[in-house]
């Protein structure tokens, strides 16, 4: 598919030189979009493209959401099983993250090999989702040193065009706000099973668990802003295609109350200044703000239907 | 910080996933769980360019059955294959960890993806790409009976989407037999105790059969009525995608 958005540039004659422009010297191209503090897809430098969160978008998850970024998207969803809590931490449960890069998403990846940058995204997306805190492992907890929630966050990426990382982390916090946890109580041999409306009255019932259906409560949510720099340039939320270009890449991750959790920067030709960092994490910050709105209309808007 | 050695086998879902069927399908009157007449399919939802990415893409939501087709190519074939005067095709199904209502381990689906092959084969102008191949890539989000069918529909919509030349856009329907009755397009429940299936891949506007697959016991009398079933929605199907396609078409050019 050939890039579409050529908007912004009145000195290159016809539609189809900027196109063969763009595509032979990708980066001169980009260079002289950036002299005029603009991208191709009209963006200034600063801004991420649009983003949207759509809740409870599977219906056989405990929790799901659909987050997109621009044109990258990513389907999250939570399933909940019951395991034996580990003797360390009898009253806590367990929290599974895996990131998935199916051969749909991107032309880069083939079935049977799978993408290199999945399982990094993954071990990305654990670390800062447990080392927040964001959420209470004691509140998985069903019978001390018996039973606890064993939660399977999943998240699939279905189109993928750059900043897969900020996609993923927002999918999976808008699917943990999506997140209910099913009302179970405990067999005769010691199993927990869900407790559906039709054998509440069951005599097999030894007690119940969870009265009712109920939802996680979550603080200090994180939230990511992945940035190119380039030359002195900070570009946000990158395309796949700017990526691919410019290859110095920054995350930063902050919580609601603007702490920072992470800061990754894996290599890149271009080194970071402290001040370029503090830039990034003022991006960030803003970029934060964005996203807690959007993630509470989502809320709001699931509440109202 | 929590690891991963307590993760896999220690776990169980807590909804009871075996639970017994009740035999209500046998019955003389019994209804669908979801509701719909025998002879009647779920309401299709059909739309094209899911996936920016890709070459082309089809998304097909039929009741909870929810699948996305990209197709990538033409482009160049692996290293390690033979000169070939025509194109390839190159087909792969896979399933999420969530699709099924106990958590699955998400691979692909070896079967399926060479169905899916067969199926649309024999439909697509291969002498139009010599040299080259065509990934076909379906990932099915969510499984809710008749999966197969729908990843066929979804991928040849995906194809057309993509511009690659097909003699026909390829349409499939599925019938289970439950007892004396014949049900079309069935849910995962109708198909986990059917006594027989029927699946038919069509070219409804040329009237031509790609793949026909027949599983359990079948009178020759109900594989006529089922095959008579499943040609007639195929040709519906084909209606509602041609008119997919024509209004992503219109879209376009405004």
């Amino acid at each position: 598919m050939g890039p579409r958005d050529g908007g912004g540039i009145g000195d290159l004659a016809g539609e189809m030189e900027v196109d063969a422009f763009r595509l032979l010297f990708p980066l001169r191209f980009y260079e002289r979009h950036l002299l005029e503090s603009i991208r191709p897809d009209a963006r200034p430098l600063g801004t991420a493209r649009d983003t949207s969160v759509a809740l409870g978008a599977v219906g056989s998850a405990d929790g799901s959401a659909l987050a997109k970024i621009g044109h990258t998207t990513m389907l999250a969803a939570i399933k909940m099983e019951v395991m034996i809590p580990s003797s360390e931490s009898p009253d806590e449960g367990c929290v599974a993250i895996e990131f998935h890069m199916p051969p749909i998403c991107s032309p880069l990846v083939r079935p049977g090999r799978p993408a290199v940058a999945a399982p990094v995204i993954s071990k990305q997306l654990s670390d800062v989702i447990l080392s927040s805190q964001m959420i209470n492992l004691k509140e998985l907890s069903l019978i001390t040193g018996k039973a606890a929630w064993m939660v399977y966050l999943d998240i699939y990426c279905l189109d993928a065009d750059g900043s897969l990382f900020d996609a993923a982390l927002l999918s999976a916090v808008a699917a943990f706000s999506n997140l209910c946890i099913p009302a179970v109580s405990v067999n005769e041999d010691g199993r927990v099973i869900a407790s559906s409306g039709e054998n509440r009255e069951g005599k097999t019932m030894k007690e119940l668990l969870n009265k009712e259906k109920r939802k996680l409560t979550l603080s200090c949510i994180p939230f990511s802003l992945t940035c190119i720099l380039h030359k002195k340039y900070i570009l946000a939320d990158p395309t796949a295609e700017e990526e691919s270009i410019m290859e110095t890449l920054v995350t930063v991750v902050l919580d609601s109350s603007t702490r920072l959790i992470s800061l990754y920067k894996p290599g890149g030709p271009f080194l970071a200044y402290t001040s370029v960092v503090q830039d990034c994490i003022a991006l960030t910050s803003r970029r934060v703000k964005e996203l807690q709105k959007i993630i509470s209309e989502a809320i709001s808007d699931m509440e109202a239907d | 910080m929590a690891g991963k050695s307590a993760t896999a086998p220690t776990t169980y879902s807590p909804s009871p996933s075996q639970r017994k069927q009740k035999p209500i399908f046998k019955d003389v009157d019994w209804v669908r769980p979801d509701g719909r007449g025998f002879h009647q399919c779920r309401p299709a939802f059909l739309r094209t360019g899911a996936v920016n990415a890709a070459s082309g893409s089809a998304y097909a939501e039929f009741g909870n059955t929810k699948v996305i087709v990209s197709v990538f190519g033409p482009r160049e074939s692996k290293k390690a294959m033979m000169y070939s005067d025509i194109g390839r095709l190159n087909c792969n199904v896979s399933y999420t960890t969530f699709s099924t209502s106990v958590r699955g381990q998400g691979s692909d689906h070896k079967e399926f993806s060479a169905m899916l092959h067969k199926a649309l084969e024999g439909a697509i102008l291969l002498e139009s790409f010599p040299k080259t191949t065509v990934d076909v890539f379906a990932l099915v989000l969510e499984s809710g009976g008749s999966d197969l069918p729908v990843v066929i529909s979804c991928a040849s919509l995906a194809l057309a989407d993509a511009g690659i030349m097909m003699f026909d856009l390829v349409t499939s329907v599925s019938v289970s037999s439950l007892g004396s009755n014949l049900v079309i397009d069935p849910i995962t429940e109708e198909e986990s105790c059917q006594d027989g299936s029927l699946m038919i891949t069509s070219m409804p506007s040329r009237n031509e059969v790609t793949q026909l697959t027949l599983t359990g016991e079948w009178s020759t009398p109900k594989i006529h009525e089922a095959m008579e079933l499943c040609l007639e929605a195929c040709s519906k199907l084909g209606k509602i995608m041609r008119s997919c396609l024509k209004e992503a078409a219109s879209a376009s050019q405004e």
